[in-house]
């Protein structure tokens, strides 16, 4: 039988990705201000943030494939 | 204290058109054979104005959560040996950490050009040397009718036969058992290569597959396990300094984890010589595009005389090589992936396809 799409999850973490990437677009300016500071736990930001889309775009790209039927040979 | 020395480029649509498509390839082609887009990322991102420090920065920021979800992806195919890539990525980082320190006694003795020769050349012999042994090997496998059995390499035999008491590991997944003092070496030469030319895999993974006998899936998809270890400790060192542009990160992941994420599931489409037959490809055009540099870094040490018109024709054509380098191993890829889905799709053809 065939398996039924993850459109629920897919459009969750779609919203999740791209409002992830709407604040990198609005905050541009502030995020690359504190985003390249050396003092004190700021050059964990760029490494945390990283994790955080690799999670929610991750997620999503994988759906995403998933949706469109391109699915890994069992 | 705020970090002033570096310029942070303004981002023009074009060019983050251009970075999401060539982050795009290099997620297919990493996803597929563990590694790759580095080559092409880091001086795409440089002829965009980024500096240079601030281009390998963003660059490994991008690579260690794509190779996390190319990891993951492949983990439930059961394709990654944890354990191998963590021995491998633990020898590593002291090759790394070597790499750099020869880096940077070349640069203070022979300046920027002397370390550019040093780079490229170590590209051209390490590339040409392995690609072309990676490219006979997969040809073989085309001529036998690509059906036989993937079998350990001689020296792979060999390598499982040495018993060295207190040493010997056993690798599940990848289905070997071999001593450290193999493993070690092998991990540390990554690590070194990769410190040198910012792409460990192209050693990597022909070194699990022919020394320690891993098969190429195993390999490839272990090697994923490497880049993010490493690629995590580089971002970290890099982001302690500020010259992380998180911008330039995330619009290569945009794009690449849909990149690696199809590249991870056409694993499962094709055989395991297609994994080598893309990565010779790209090894052995990219030694070409590096060949093509080392008249102009000669001539920059005073060694050779060649015109600034032909210098710069030279570095237009390396740049164009490296971006058919990547193309070529992401077409490969899709088409020998459109084909395995096809005839698994064809009824009657699903035990033939079948790895």
């Amino acid at each position: 039988m065939e398996k039924s799409k993850p459109y629920p999850q897919l459009i969750a973490t779609g919203l999740l990705s791209g409002a992830l990437y709407l604040l990198l677009y609005l905050y541009e300016r502030e995020i690359m201000q504190a985003f390249t500071r050396t003092d004190g736990w700021y050059p964990a930001l760029p490494i945390v943030t990283a994790f955080a889309f690799s999670m929610a775009h991750g997620a999503f790209t994988a759906y995403f494939w998933d949706v469109l039927g391109v699915r890994a040979k069992k | 204290m705020e970090h002033t020395a570096i310029q942070f480029i303004d981002l023009q649509y074009g060019s983050v058109l251009s970075l999401l498509v060539i982050g795009f390839v290099g997620g297919v082609v990493s996803g597929f054979i563990g590694s790759g887009g580095a080559f092409v990322l880091t001086p795409a991102m440089m002829s965009l104005g980024v500096p240079g420090v601030v281009a390998v920065a963003s660059n490994m920021c991008h690579k260690f959560p794509k190779a996390l979800v190319g990891a993951w992806k492949r983990h439930q195919f059961g394709q990654v040996d944890i354990k191998l890539g963590l021995w491998m990525a633990a020898s590593a980082a002291v090759g790394v950490w070597i790499g750099a320190d020869i880096q940077r006694g070349i640069r203070e003795a022979y300046g920027e050009a002397g370390s550019n020769l040093y780079v490229s050349t170590a590209f051209v012999v390490v590339l040409t040397v392995v690609g072309l042994f990676v490219l006979l090997d997969a040809l073989r496998t085309i001529r036998a009718g690509g059906v036989e059995q993937e079998k350990a390499s001689r020296l792979a035999r060999w390598v499982q036969s040495v018993e060295i008491p207190g040493t010997m590991i056993h690798f599940k997944t990848a289905n070997t058992r071999v001593s450290a003092l193999f493993t070690v070496p092998l991990g540390f030469a990554t690590g070194m290569l990769a410190a040198t030319i910012a792409v460990g895999g192209f050693i990597g993974v022909p070194g699990m597959i022919y020394v320690l006998g891993a098969p190429a899936l195993v390999a490839s998809a272990t090697e994923l396990v490497l880049a993010f270890v490493m690629g995590l400790g580089g971002s970290i060192n890099y982001a302690l300094h500020g010259l992380v542009d998180i911008r330039l990160a995330l619009i290569l992941l945009a794009a690449s984890l849909f990149g690696v994420q199809l590249g991870a599931i056409g694993t499962t489409y094709v055989r395991p010589h297609v994994i080598k037959l893309v990565m010779a490809a790209i090894m052995l055009i990219v030694a070409v595009s590096r060949g093509l540099m080392l008249p102009v870094y000669l001539t920059q040490l005073g060694h050779a005389g060649v015109s600034e018109a032909t210098m710069s024709m030279l570095s237009r054509a390396s740049m164009v090589f490296l971006v058919l380098a990547l193309c070529t191993g992401g077409l490969i890829i899709l088409m020998a992936m459109f084909k395995g889905r096809g005839l698994a799709a064809a009824p009657g053809t699903r035990e033939e396809t079948a790895d």
